[in-house]
């Protein structure tokens, strides 16, 4: 990188806006952290392990007390059936999506007459821009009778096929967007170098072009992914909430700690001895450290850490 | 070009120069339970239109948040389904404050039999929500339904409960707790419980549960009595509960009035009371105050005026209980002597 | 070099695919609009836009009013927070801190908007006491588009040709000058696309503002704190839990808004991007 001349107001300038983007993880990860100490003591490694979410009694006077912090008696905070629910529904989700989003991308670019592009482009970012509850609403009476009238054994749609559904659905512009951006940025002389050497126009893509913007494709699939893990309103209408209850197949209900978060926060407010509350931070706090460890390992499954191109 | 986003500049600064609040308005923030949002809705609009002084903003956010966030004063009233625990009232004394009575009915899908009303209890509910009764012509629910015999299939039952925090999920449980001691000892009461691992399928809001019971066949769910149309319209059954004299009970203004009425002497100044599973053979059990929480001390006289003005106004009979308000949500109105306590109670808010 | 017909075969038999797949999103959009405006059609009259959210229904002013004010600000925030964080990690800094950088804004992506909202709830509304408001909403969509319009802006800035900068460079011009004349216009395109998805994730955003902007039935006054804000999102997930089929054609109603909003702030900057730069940078 060139450093001549450099005008330093600009890069302080710069420079402290990448800071605060820098530090904002940081700021809002302490803030967990000395949030949720207390349930990080009292609930121990249970909270890895255990199945049961209880709240305990919040009518009784009876307490119970563990580490040196205080809950109401009763009260077990397990995050085992969230997090479960959690990766199953989001890599479900992407299993649907990524393909799917390479196809719609692809066919884009390369195959939708040039006239009709914007009306394609117009197409997803609309698709992006449904709100959440709306994919909920639309699922709740579209997509789980349908799948409980004509899939479910039980007659139950509500579960976790529905909420991977959603979330595919929800993630597929988001991915659209990028890799249709970074395969356009891309010279077209990939692909017509590809296509003199004999290729036919889709080995030209798969194997030219594709190739050459995988960091990009990859990096848009992290965002997708870090967005499903982390969608909230639309997997809580259709996702049937289970609770105590490990997912057990396809059509079983499951939960997810972001639906949990806000489904709950309301009931927590209402335990005296404020474990609740600062159990389900604790719960945010390993959706956080869970969004850690999914970049990292993408990270090193790419290029070894590299995003070289900084395309990703 | 330029002029389409001249004119979104335009219709920005027209909202923001919209804004200009009238000098002189109190400003009140109800929030909380989603039950009650509905009558206070109505109420609200109802009052503005006679009172423009004041300017109250509704929020349906769930009773935890409505306590909550009327302890930690962002809110001036909290509505709640429940009253406050006794843990909670010692750390932060709050007025607890009834405006109306409401009721819940447990309404199921079961093909050709929407119009014969189940009778259900306690102890069957108990059993169906704790994974311990499993198909409709079990014979636990056979021995209630004597004329049913026959006609209740041999199928799986679906029990839908809430997956948000709800005031619905308390009364409910609450009447499971009451009924039934294994659930006490269990899962217990709240605004949710940690229900038995068992598939029960949660569904978000009145709303999902009532979606849910709908699309799936064999399915039972406990649903706000404010929406009675909606099961109707959905064709769904509802049950004749058991209450406490052994009789099965229909949820209808009759039965959730005894049941109001046979626990008026009972309820206590502060009006903190369940009133599940209240006496007499005409009681329908599964009925509750709902609540506004109020702080006893408001930071000015102002403020401290508007407040008592419209929670004097919501229990009046001329004012909030007027049918007109509470038949939209099949609510009833509090019988006199306990407006009068509700009465005593907003006197007792203060100001500097 | 021939081609085996075999080999042809198989390219279109994927191209059918991916026309089909296309089809098969535009199918899905077309039911989840179809199913909203059937819905709200009860609701969709002129009257909708003028008087404030009252009772059963009313109209929608104020959340109208309301949402244009928390995106507008949450996206001038991200927007200069994003940007300038895209052009130091492009163009100034050390690439162990562009690496570190970049991979905190991509956590930051997988962060759910609940815990920033509740992070902003306990932290903003509580703790600092500002009570539901304006500031707090605007942050906490802030801060949850931020990755994507970072990110955006990062990639169009990083495509920016070699031979342009370089030649800039090579000309006498300084780093800031190439900077702001010869990369940032070219990248534009690459970052309001980055923004148009912000502003559609930031208008259809939900459980953030619950606990950040309240809900007001009101307009919005312009104080920055202790004033709550309404917004559509609210009236879609709390009408549709009306018993009043007034309130669920009214979510509806809100939902379409919604939709329709996106559509058109992406017709603006769309046909804006095209017009201004067309012929230029792929697009």
């Amino acid at each position: 990188m060139q450093r001549v001349g450099t005008q330093p107001l600009l890069r302080y300038a710069t420079g402290a806006f990448a800071l605060a983007s820098f530090g904002l993880i940081f700021l809002m990860l302490l803030f967990l952290v000395v949030y949720a100490y207390p349930a990080i003591r009292f609930n121990g490694t249970a909270f890895f392990t255990s199945p049961i979410w209880n709240i305990g009694n919040q009518y009784g006077s009876a307490t119970v007390t563990r580490a040196g912090f205080t809950a109401q008696a009763g009260a077990s905070f397990g995050s085992l059936v969230f997090v479960s629910g959690t990766l199953l529904s989001s890599f479900l989700a992407m299993i649907v999506a990524v393909p799917l989003s390479l196809l719609v991308a692809l066919a884009i670019v390369y195959r939708v007459p040039a006239a009709l592009k914007p009306l394609a482009n117009a197409v997803v970012e609309l698709m992006a821009g449904v709100p959440s509850v709306v994919y909920g609403l639309w699922g709740m009476i579209v997509l789980v009778p349908f799948i409980g009238n004509r899939l479910s054994p039980t007659g139950n749609g509500d579960g976790l096929l529905a909420a991977a559904m959603i979330l595919a659905l929800m993630v597929v512009p988001i991915m659209v967007a990028t890799t249709r951006d970074v395969v356009q940025a891309q010279q077209a002389s990939i692909y017509e170098a590809s296509m003199a050497l004999g290729s036919t126009s889709w080995q030209a893509v798969t194997r030219a072009v594709l190739p050459s913007v995988r960091s990009g494709i990859a990096g848009s699939v992290l965002l997708a992914f870090g967005r499903a893990l982390g969608e909230t309103m639309a997997v809580l209408m259709v996702c049937g909430a289970a609770i105590n209850t490990l997912p057990h197949g396809i059509f079983s209900p499951i939960n997810t700690i972001a639906a949990v978060i806000v489904s709950q926060l309301e009931s927590a407010l209402t335990d005296a001895s404020g474990m609740a509350q600062r159990s389900l931070g604790e719960l945010a706090l390993a959706l956080f450290v869970i969004t850690l460890i999914v970049n990292a390992v993408a990270r090193i499954v790419l290029h070894g850490g590299d995003r070289s191109g900084a395309v990703g | 070009m330029r002029a389409r986003r001249f004119a979104f500049v335009v219709l920005v600064s027209v909202a923001l120069a919209s804004c200009a609040p009238a000098a002189g308005t109190v400003r009140l923030l109800e929030t909380g339970s989603t039950l009650l949002y509905p009558l206070m809705n109505l109420w609200v609009a109802a009052y503005q239109r006679e009172h423009n002084d004041i300017e109250i903003t509704t929020q349906g956010t769930g009773s935890g948040t409505g306590i909550s966030q009327a302890i930690s004063g962002v809110a001036q009233i909290g509505a709640s389904d429940a009253y406050m625990p006794d843990a909670a009232m010692q750390e932060h004394p709050m007025l607890n404050i009834p405006l109306a009575i409401s009721a819940q009915v447990i309404a199921y899908n079961l093909p050709g039999l929407s119009g014969a009303h189940l009778h259900l209890s306690g102890p069957l509910l108990a059993a169906i929500y704790g994974g311990r009764l499993e198909y409709w012509d079990d014979p636990r629910i056979l021995a209630a339904n004597a004329a049913l015999r026959g006609r209740l299939p041999h199928h799986t039952i679906v029990a839908v409960r809430r997956s948000d925090g709800s005031g619905d999920t308390f009364i409910f449980t609450q009447y499971l707790s009451d009924t039934t001691p294994s659930w006490r000892s269990g899962p217990g009461f709240g605004t949710t419980v940690s229900w038995p691992a068992s598939s029960t399928v949660g569904a978000n809001g009145n709303p999902g549960v009532l979606q849910t019971c709908e699309d799936a066949p064999y399915s039972i769910g406990y649903i706000g009595i404010s929406f009675m149309d909606q099961v109707n319209g959905a064709h769904l059954g509802y049950a004749a509960l058991r209450n406490r004299s052994g009789a099965y009970v229909l949820p209808t203004v009759q039965a959730i009035a005894a049941a109001a009425a046979a626990l008026v002497s009972a309820t206590p100044r502060d009006e903190r009371i369940s009133l599940i599973d209240a006496p007499g053979a005409g009681s329908y059990p599964i009925i509750n105050y709902e609540y506004a929480i109020v702080s006893a001390h408001q930071p000015t006289t102002q403020m401290k005026r508007a407040l008592a003005a419209f929670l004097g106004w919501t229990i009046s009979a001329s004012g909030g209980q007027r049918p007109a308000f509470l038949d939209a949500v099949h609510f009833i109105a509090l019988p006199a002597s306990i407006a009068r306590l509700s009465r005593d109670q907003v006197g007792r808010i203060t100001s500097p | 070099m021939k081609v085996r017909a075999v080999t042809r075969w198989t390219s279109h038999f994927w191209w059918a695919v991916s026309i089909a797949a296309l089809g098969f999103i535009i199918a899905i959009l077309l039911s989840i609009f179809a199913f909203v405006i059937v819905h709200g059609a009860p609701a969709l009259r002129p009257a909708l836009f003028t008087p404030v959210t009252s009772g059963v229904a009313g109209g929608l002013a104020n959340a109208i009013a309301g949402t244009l004010l928390l995106v507008s600000i949450g996206l001038v925030i991200a927007g200069a927070v994003g940007i300038g964080t895209a052009l130091w990690v492009v163009e100034y800094a050390p690439q162990w801190a562009a690496r570190a950088v970049r991979y905190m804004i991509d956590v930051l992506a997988g962060v759910p908007s609940i815990v920033v909202g509740y992070f902003l709830y306990v932290a903003l509304v509580e703790v600092l006491g500002w009570g539901f408001s304006l500031v707090a909403g605007a942050l906490s969509l802030a801060i949850f588009v931020l990755p994507y319009v970072e990110r955006s802006a990062d990639i169009a800035l990083t495509n920016v040709p070699r031979e342009l900068r370089e030649g800039s460079v090579a000309m006498g011009a300084r780093q800031g000058v190439t900077m702001l004349s010869i990369d940032l216009p070219y990248a534009i395109p690459g970052i309001l696309t980055g923004l148009l998805v912000a502003i559609g994730i930031g208008l259809g955003e939900t459980a953030p503002l619950i606990y950040t902007a309240g809900w007001s039935n009101y307009l919005p006054t312009l104080a920055p704190t202790h004033s709550p804000v309404g917004y559509l999102t609210y009236v879609v997930w709390t009408y549709i839990s009306q018993p009043f089929a007034a309130s669920h054609a009214l979510a509806y109603a809100a939902a379409t808004l919604l939709m329709v909003f996106v559509f058109a702030t992406n017709l603006v900057a769309r046909s804006f991007v095209e017009y201004r730069f067309s012929g230029r940078g792929g697009r």
